[in-house]
């Protein structure tokens, strides 16, 4: 039974085959692609910057941060401040933020009884949307970060604006999200006593744990994270076993005959990513527990992304305590970029996991362009014989409903996917 | 300003000009001038406050003039290469014909700043001349003709050859008359500037 | 309970940011209020995309987001067909962004003929002309949601709007991006030098700062409510204008130091002589960092 998934920045058809009432495979196809590899090439290298946020609305800044990124690695000795490195770590924990806010109360909320909470979705969303702004003058489709810096220069009054656009971000977490001061739920590290507090994601864990749906949505219990910064550690975690040590070079792209979208492997095997791979190689102590107890399932990646907004929102609240702002914003490049004949590559954590972007240059003109998505990771669809990681989580599932929010657990992004 | 005064302040220019560069820009004072347009010391402090105001003044003059002219040129539908030859032309008709307006602006103007630091910043009093040769550069580069670079590259280039020539002229030292060397001059200036 | 107007969020090929720009909103609630979505890429909706291109649903206003091209399918159904069969009922059409309406990033996606509904950049279509009285165009990349949301209370309003060439509302439209920008100051004592990373300076002459030539209100309606691209230092890049986007974004174009992009309706010669005027003056004020002691 093929059906039509929407909603998910476009659609994807998911084709699902079942075997005595269970679903035992289930085919993923994205039926469009927009070429924006095909764009880059022969544009100046610097216009990729306006260009890559565009990929995606949702999350467009973790493309030009992976953006910039990948040209400043074309560069020997390439200078860049501290404090353009947090600010830059600032403004993509925020477009991350505002991501889960959406995911969670406009896709999520839907299937446990309730309305879209759009109000919900909004509001918080527009808070860290105007932290980004203050840095990076608009959100969506910022190219404020350059190679060499980041355009802004930032004045106490914006550091006071932005902090409490924090402040208040926390504030309606811990009166909706998880309804206690948000030191305490940073704290714990019992993934069940989390289900004594009230709040809107304690409700749906509960109504997870309360059925059956707690053993769903299992996959390999592989996960992968390549987007290094001072938040998240690189690595994998493969059985509960954490490694750092991984390199980019056994990343694999495949074309698939059905599907737009392109397989992407390492070492030949499927992994997950997103906010749950990212806590598995951190070791984030509650999700850490959750996995413990509940393994990959729709809890814990639910509780995975759902407690990775405040945690971000912690953690840039120390980014801008640190920030020295006599430190420059921008250090301009030794050479220009014209002069460049190079390649170059990056790995940054966008809000559904693992980022890679890789260029070549030409003095200073792309050759060639590559961009791996986090949601090609997820819904790398395999065969019957190597499923992919969320045709893995549908499989044993007997209804097109509940295959249905695993496979938005994953937080799938179409547009990306078919960039 | 009056039809009347406005010749009159004109006179006052033409006349300066040829005192300056018969008896020299520090040698000629005020009531010289106005001797030699019979008119009082007084009155011709009505037109020009003090000798360093008149200096810019006709420093402007000269400059609105060569505007206007190179802006007819500009303003033709014809090739760069074309409009070059026509500049080189006006400027040595004009050093021909009114060698004391390209001397003042050779031996005056560029060679005694200080008496124009507080009235003619930077090339303030030189702006419609320079406004249309930056269009006559700008111009070519977009239409092709010319190779991008530079604007004072292009411009040194161009006017220091020219004024090079008019003050080889001024001098007695070219053996011929500057009009037999426009088109040499027009082809050495275009092939330097020239996209090719 | 009142009734709301109907409107269709049509997306064709597209990144999305329209959508989540609109999402940006401040008055959502009330804009919930009195619009109601019967489709919207995100927001929840009484009908699936497959009713939407299978039936024929009422709709007042059909709002297409992202370029046009037959090839270009929804729901297997080729967005042409989707546009043709709702442009029918409704009484209005808004192209949400520059993709919908010039082409923009989209235009070179490799689809047949992709362009805006009535624009291929400047170039005006044969296709949809008979919709040109009903359609109203808001470029931008992506669009600002208070003007689109207020274009929709326009329309729900009935009151007449001043379009310009491009059929975009002038209300929005007839300023240009450099109005209200904080650095006015140095592109009018033509301080630049700019270089990133600064309070100070103008990116007109150096970084390809396209504000004096582009269409738009981001510096008199302020982004998130908070700032613009040109007020924290990034050049503008023209995006609500047909020739988005343009090559070399972060260069300015110039012949013999001369920009080849003046502010829009200045003729040059009057420019150069301007520019000539101030580059004579140094203005101290403006040559020091802004917070100098």
């Amino acid at each position: 039974m093929i059906k039509l998934i929407e909603k998910i920045e476009g659609e994807a058809k998911l084709n699902f085959n079942f075997k005595d009432g269970k679903i035992d495979f289930v085919d993923v196809e994205f039926m469009s692609t927009r070429n924006i590899e095909n764009i880059l090439r022969g544009k100046r290298a610097f216009d990729a910057l306006v260009i890559n946020p565009r990929v995606c609305g949702i999350c467009g800044h973790a493309h030009l941060i992976a953006t910039v990124q990948a040209l400043e690695s074309c560069y020997d000795n390439l200078q860049l401040s501290n404090k353009a490195k947090a600010i830059r770590e600032l403004t993509l924990n925020f477009e991350l933020i505002q991501n889960h806010f959406k995911w969670f109360y406009l896709t999520m909320f839907p299937f446990f009884g309730h309305k879209q909470q759009i109000l919900k979705a909004t509001y918080p969303t527009q808070l860290m949307s105007k932290a980004i702004a203050v840095f990076g003058g608009q959100y969506p489709h910022t190219s404020y970060a350059v190679v060499g810096g980041v355009v802004c220069e930032i004045t106490q009054m914006d550091i006071i604006k932005v902090e409490n656009y924090i402040s208040q971000t926390l504030k309606f977490v811990e009166e909706n999200l998880v309804k206690i001061d948000s030191k305490t739920l940073l704290a714990c590290k019992d993934a069940d006593a989390l289900l004594e507090f009230s709040g809107d994601l304690p409700d749906i864990l509960r109504e997870i744990k309360n059925t059956d749906m707690i053993n769903h949505a299992k996959s390999y219990d592989r996960f992968i994270a390549f987007g290094e910064n001072s938040f998240f550690k690189k690595g994998k975690s493969l059985k509960k076993k954490v490694s750092h040590s991984i390199s980019l070079k056994d990343v694999k792209e495949t074309e698939m005959p059905t599907s737009f979208a392109k397989n992407v492997s390492y070492k030949e095997k499927y992994y997950e990513v997103g906010p749950l791979a990212r806590a598995m190689v951190n070791k984030t102590a509650l999700i850490v527990d959750a996995h413990k107890k509940y393994g990959d399932s729709l809890y814990s990646r639910i509780l995975a992304r759902a407690y990775e907004i405040t945690e971000l929102l912690n953690y840039s609240k120390k980014l801008i305590k640190n920030l020295d702002l006599a430190e420059p914003s921008y250090i301009e490049p030794q050479l220009d970029i014209s002069k460049l004949t190079s390649s170059g590559y990056s790995a940054v954590e966008a809000a559904r996991g693992t980022l890679i972007h890789k260029v070549e240059i030409e003095k200073g003109i792309i050759k060639n362009y590559e961009i791996i998505t986090p949601t090609q990771w997820n819904l790398s669809g395999g065969t019957r014989e190597k499923l992919g990681v969320s045709q893995k989580a549908m499989v044993g599932l007997s209804d097109i409903k509940t295959a249905e929010l695993v496979f938005k657990s994953f937080d799938v992004c179409s547009i990306c996917t078919t960039h | 300003m009056s039809d009347k005064k406005k010749l009159k302040r004109e006179q006052i220019i033409q006349c300066s000009l040829e005192l300056f560069a018969s008896r020299g820009f520090y040698s000629t004072t005020i009531p010289d001038i106005a001797k030699s347009l019979k008119m009082s010391v007084g009155n011709m402090y009505n037109y020009f406050k003090s000798k360093d105001i008149l200096a810019s003044e006709i420093i402007k003059y000269i400059s609105i003039y060569l505007g206007e002219k190179l802006k007819e040129i500009n303003e033709e539908d014809i090739s760069t290469k074309e409009k070059t030859r026509k500049i080189v032309e006006m400027y040595f008709k004009t050093a021909s014909l009114k060698p004391e307006m390209i001397d003042y602006f050779l031996r005056i103007y560029l060679s005694n700043r200080e008496v124009f630091k507080d009235s003619c910043e930077g090339m303030l009093c030189v702006n419609e001349f320079v406004t249309e040769i930056m269009i006559y550069f700008e111009e070519g580069v977009k239409c092709g003709d010319l190779r991008e670079q530079d604007f004072f590259s292009a411009f040194g280039l161009f006017m220091g050859y020219l004024g090079g020539m008019v003050f080889l002229k001024g001098e007695n030292i070219l053996p011929k008359d500057l009009n037999d060397y426009v088109e040499d001059i027009t082809f050495n200036i275009y092939k330097a500037l020239c996209a090719e | 309970m009142k009734t709301k107007m109907k409107i269709l969020w049509l997306s064709a090929i597209s990144c999305n940011g329209n959508t989540h720009s609109f999402l940006n909103y401040p008055y959502m609630e009330q804009f919930l209020d009195d619009f109601e979505f019967i489709y919207h890429p995100v927001i929840d909706s009484k009908y699936l995309l497959q009713d939407i291109v299978s039936k024929q649903i009422a709709c007042d206003i059909l709002l297409i987001e992202g370029a046009i091209s037959k090839e270009y399918k929804r729901a297997d159904v080729s967005i042409v067909e989707i546009i043709e069969k709702y442009s029918k009922i409704v009484q209005k059409i808004v192209t949400v962004g520059t993709c919908a309406t010039f082409g923009g990033i989209f235009r070179e996606s490799g689809y047949e003929n992709a362009s805006g509904l009535h624009f291929d950049q400047e170039k005006k279509l044969e296709d949809f002309k008979y919709l040109l009285d009903k359609t109203i165009s808001l470029s931008g990349c992506p669009i600002h949601p208070e003007i689109l949301a207020n274009t929709l209370y326009a329309i729900k309003k009935s009151a007449t709007l001043r379009l310009d060439n491009f059929l975009r509302p002038k209300e929005f439209y007839a300023y240009t991006v450099h109005n209200g920008c904080t650095r006015n100051e140095y592109f009018e004592y033509k301080v630049d030098n700019h270089k990133f990373g600064e309070l100070e300076g103008c990116m007109y002459y150096e970084h390809g700062c396209q504000a004096p030539f582009t269409h738009g209100s981001c510096n008199k309606i302020l982004w998130n409510e908070v700032s613009s691209k040109t007020r924290v230092g990034l050049p503008c890049m023209g995006c609500t204008e047909p020739s988005f986007p343009r090559q070399n974004l972060f260069s300015t174009k110039k012949n013999m130091s001369i920009p080849e992009s003046l502010p829009v309706g200045v003729n040059k010669r009057v420019y150069l002589t301007l520019a000539g005027i101030t580059k004579a003056f140094k203005i101290d004020r403006l040559e020091k960092k802004l917070f100098d002691d």
